[in-house]
């Protein structure tokens, strides 16, 4: 991973500032983080740090003066800091401190908030299609309800009673269950600390989502899982991709059916998953513009634009990749690749 | 003639007519049934419109089938897709659309192709009947 070319950074102050610093950073291959300072063992960026195996220390002279580091970023805040840094700094090492490290924090917050917003805003569009799925899942246990409710009120058989009430809470759970799916898909993803998520119950929650955005019918489902397939992410935003992949995957094969494939492998200390169908696929000149925000094939008032634009923005905070393979007529297959994690002990998140 | 719908029910023991119910969901079939029956009606079940087409089309249902009761939102040969077959191929038989998704553009369309009544779930066993028993009038009126 090491390149010569690589900006050597040390961060000085790991309260949020700093993580926020880690965070972005870290994801840029351009620069290796030397280390990162804090007086305060609890400090929530040495947490992270950790996390992302980069060094903690509470030397500043240390990480300053002995690691080659190019360039000192101070989130510290604290006055004297700088002027240590000021007086001791290593005449080869630029420093971002004062002001200028406050801007840069706030423009880091600001893109932070723009990317929730934008995925927050693609998500409500693409409930708006929920509307059929939805009405068919209420309604048809309501129908069922308001029958047997019905019924009910003539019935003088006791054990008919009996077993059209147990019907009656079956379906009342059922209808329940639909409203859950989608308050705890419409939320704003928890901000939370990654966590060990388990891939193959992700998916299957996804496919219950993306069933109300889509009619399903017609298509046929293949599921491949590796048994404890799991990566480390935010289980809110991993849940947004799977949706968003799979009702692509539906959508392209609106027309005429086919098949669905679900697929999870475990390999080299990777995580596979395989989002395929057998659609209509892409053109190859497209190829290269479906990540791009605002592109879009569907039809006005269909797609935002943003769908796979923020999948993409979300596989590669969490370290993965994505990549596509398809045939105009043949179908299409999403490739994620993540490093594999440890299956959480609690099950799915 | 006024007094129909409560003359229709009369015993609610003789069979009142054949209904076909064509919904992808077991329990609403079930339901729906259940209300017919007390009524008098036979009830015949498919579970999407390319079982409905393949009912109508065996045996005595092509002369026998009185009214059919369609959901919209259906696997293989859907509801919109199972109405035009009628309409074209059984144009005698009176059908009533049943859907979970009330939607203003497709009940007009509906109308127009001849659908006798366009009923939202969940829908009272009462106008059920009713609707039920309007197509039955209507179904009486074809064969004269």
């Amino acid at each position: 991973m090491e390149h010569s070319d690589q900006t050597k950074v040390a961060i000085l102050g790991a309260g949020r500032g700093g993580r926020a610093l880690l965070d972005l950073l870290h994801q840029i291959p351009s620069i290796e983080i030397v280390g990162i300072a804090d007086r305060d063992p609890a400090a929530p960026g040495l947490q992270r740090a950790h996390a992302l195996h980069i060094p903690v220390t509470a030397n500043v002279p240390d990480l300053i003066g002995n690691h080659g580091v190019q360039l000192i970023m101070d989130v510290t805040g604290n006055p004297e800091m700088e002027a240590y840094l000021k007086a001791h700094k290593p005449p080869t090492a630029d420093i971002l401190s004062g002001s200028a490290s406050r801007l840069l924090w706030k423009l880091i917050q600001h893109e932070s908030k723009l990317e929730a917003e934008l995925l927050q805003a693609e998500k409500l569009a693409g409930i708006g299609s929920f509307a059929a799925g939805i009405a068919h899942d209420i309604n048809n246990p309501l129908q069922l309800i308001l029958g047997l409710a019905e019924s009910l009120a003539e019935e003088r058989d006791l054990a008919a009673v009996h077993e059209q009430a147990l019907d009656i809470v079956e379906a009342v759970k059922r209808t329940s269950a639909i409203c859950r799916d989608l308050t705890r898909y419409s939320r704003r993803a928890s901000p939370h600390e990654d966590v060990s998520v388990s891939i193959n119950a992700k998916l299957d929650e996804a496919l219950k989502i993306a069933r109300y955005a889509s009619s399903f019918h017609d298509i046929e489902m293949l599921k491949q899982y590796q048994p404890g397939a799991a990566v480390k992410g935010n289980p809110d935003e991993l849940l947004h991709v799977f949706v968003n992949l799979i009702t692509n995957a539906v959508h392209a094969m609106e027309q005429a059916g086919g098949t669905l494939t679900l697929e999870t492998r475990v390999l080299g200390g990777q995580v596979d998953i395989r989002i395929s169908d057998t659609g209509c696929g892409i053109a190859p000149e497209k190829i290269p513009e479906i990540f791009e925000p605002f592109f879009t094939t569907k039809a006005p008032g269909k797609g935002t634009g943003l769908g796979l634009y923020n999948v993409n923005t979300i596989v590669s905070k969490m370290h993965g990749q994505i990549t596509v393979e398809s045939k105009v007529d043949q179908g299409s297959t999403f490739t994620l690749t993540f490093p594999h994690a440890q299956p959480n002990q609690e099950g799915c998140l | 003639m006024s007094d129909f719908k409560s003359g229709f029910f009369v015993g609610g023991e003789a069979c009142n007519g054949r209904v076909l119910v064509v919904d992808d969901e077991p329990d609403i079939r079930k339901v729906v049934k259940m209300t017919l029956q007390k009524a008098g009606y036979d009830v015949l079940e498919a579970e999407n419109g390319e079982k409905a087409i393949e009912t109508i089309n065996s045996g005595e249902n092509r002369l026998m089938l009185d009214v059919m009761i369609c959901d919209i939102r259906m696997p293989k040969v859907n509801g919109a897709e199972a109405i035009a077959y009628f309409r074209s191929n059984y144009p005698h038989v009176p059908l009533i659309v049943l859907t979970g998704f009330p939607d203003t553009d497709m009940a007009t369309s509906f109308l127009r192709q001849g659908v006798v009544d366009y009923l939202v779930k969940p829908v009272e066993g009462e106008k059920l009947r009713s609707a039920v028993a309007r197509a039955m009038e209507q179904r009486e009126l074809a064969r004269l």
